[in-house]
């Protein structure tokens, strides 16, 4: 996973994270299970005071690449991945 | 403007959303916890298999389990604790053409309902037994229960449980059951294959899932974070299909074996049999 990361070009795909907030109980597999590692711990609070992933991008190799694992980690059914061509 | 044309994974996605009771989310289960994820795994795999939702029945017993039953949009059961099998037979007795599938957990199925479990098996009835094991009572506080591995802390044994563990696999396979696998929650996509291909069976079909319960379980045998959990499943889970006895045996923080440990076909069901009885009582 770290790998991908660091040396490959990621693949072509292209997508977007869209995070349910209010849904997010701050486990953060999807953080550590993204293989890009887009996904950040975001600073700000929910309301039920856990901290929700964020969507920190930084291309070229650092992008999401709509390869929908963390939909699957997800056991709070709070994200949505979403391409974009 | 032209609208954008979905792909596969975003279709499923909403589907999922459609399939749950968004308005009682979020549910109320820990962070970390692995039922959502079997969950999900489930709605997916019920998604991709094209049944109608209108004659799904969720069957779930009493526990984190079976709080299933609530957060699913299709008809469900919420039943009394360890009797999730029973209840299910009846539905199935009943209205033979509804895809009957039991969602519960170990103490629900194996502990209370352990009786029930086995003689459903011996019958073989045509349901699908979705067993979460997280090794634990969760709900009431982390007891131990019939599947904790030996040696493991809980609540109960704070000097190590000196009970072996249920070997579920092994248990189902001396019962005829046609259809047994086992994964943890790691394995989100053998998983969500394993339910597709269960729900084309026939006859009474058991998936174990090895959960985590980082709450109750894991801070007190030294995974103190969701993520540690996660981490032991898949450092410590190989998959071999065709594994003894001995193999599956859960031991503490050893190998977790997973596959599908048997899959036949051709066993005829309990109500095969029962309506087969009935012509020729008729004749």
């Amino acid at each position: 996973m770290k790998k991908l990361a660091e040396n490959k070009p990621p693949p072509k795909k292209r997508g977007t994270v869209k995070i349910i907030e209010e849904r997010c109980k701050g486990c953060w597999y999807c953080i550590s299970y993204c293989p890009t590692k887009v996904l950040v711990v975001s600073p700000k609070l929910n309301e039920k005071g856990y901290h929700p992933p964020e969507l920190k991008e930084d291309p070229p190799n650092k992008v999401c690449i709509a390869c929908h694992l963390c939909e699957l980690f997800c056991p709070d059914f709070a994200l949505i991945v979403e391409e974009i061509k | 403007m032209s609208e954008k044309k979905k792909t596969t994974m975003e279709i499923l996605r909403e589907k999922v959303e459609e399939l749950l009771r968004t308005d009682r989310l979020p549910h109320v289960w820990c962070p970390g916890c692995g039922i959502g994820i079997v969950l999900n795994a489930f709605l997916r795999a019920f998604i991709r298999a094209k049944m109608d939702p209108n004659k799904l029945v969720v069957v779930s017993g009493i526990g984190c389990t079976g709080r299933t039953a609530g957060y699913v949009n299709v008809d469900s059961f919420h039943t009394t604790h360890g009797r999730a099998i029973p209840f299910a037979t009846g539905i199935k007795f009943a209205r033979p053409e509804l895809n009957v599938v039991v969602f519960s957990g170990d103490g629900d199925l194996f502990a209370i309902g352990g009786n029930h479990f086995i003689n459903a098996a011996r019958r073989n009835h045509d349901i699908l037994v979705i067993a979460v094991n997280n090794f634990t009572y969760g709900m009431t506080g982390g007891q131990h229960g019939p599947t904790t591995p030996t040696g493991a802390y809980t609540t109960t044994t704070p000097y190590g449980n000196p009970d072996r563990p249920f070997n579920i696999p092994h248990l189902a396979i001396s019962l005829g059951v046609p259809y047994v696998a086992r994964w943890t929650t790691y394995h989100l996509m053998q998983l969500q294959n394993s339910i597709y291909t269960a729900l084309h069976r026939k006859g009474f079909r058991v998936i174990e899932i090895i959960s985590q319960c980082p709450t109750v379980y894991g801070r007190r045998n030294e995974m103190k974070n969701p993520l540690d959990m996660m981490e032991y499943f898949r450092k410590f889970s190989i998959r071999k299909d065709d594994a003894t006895a001995e193999e599956m045996e859960l031991t503490y923080n050893g190998k977790i074996v997973v596959g599908v440990f048997r899959d036949v076909q051709g066993i005829p069901t309990y109500e095969e049999r029962y309506e087969e009885l009935l012509r020729r009582a008729q004749k």
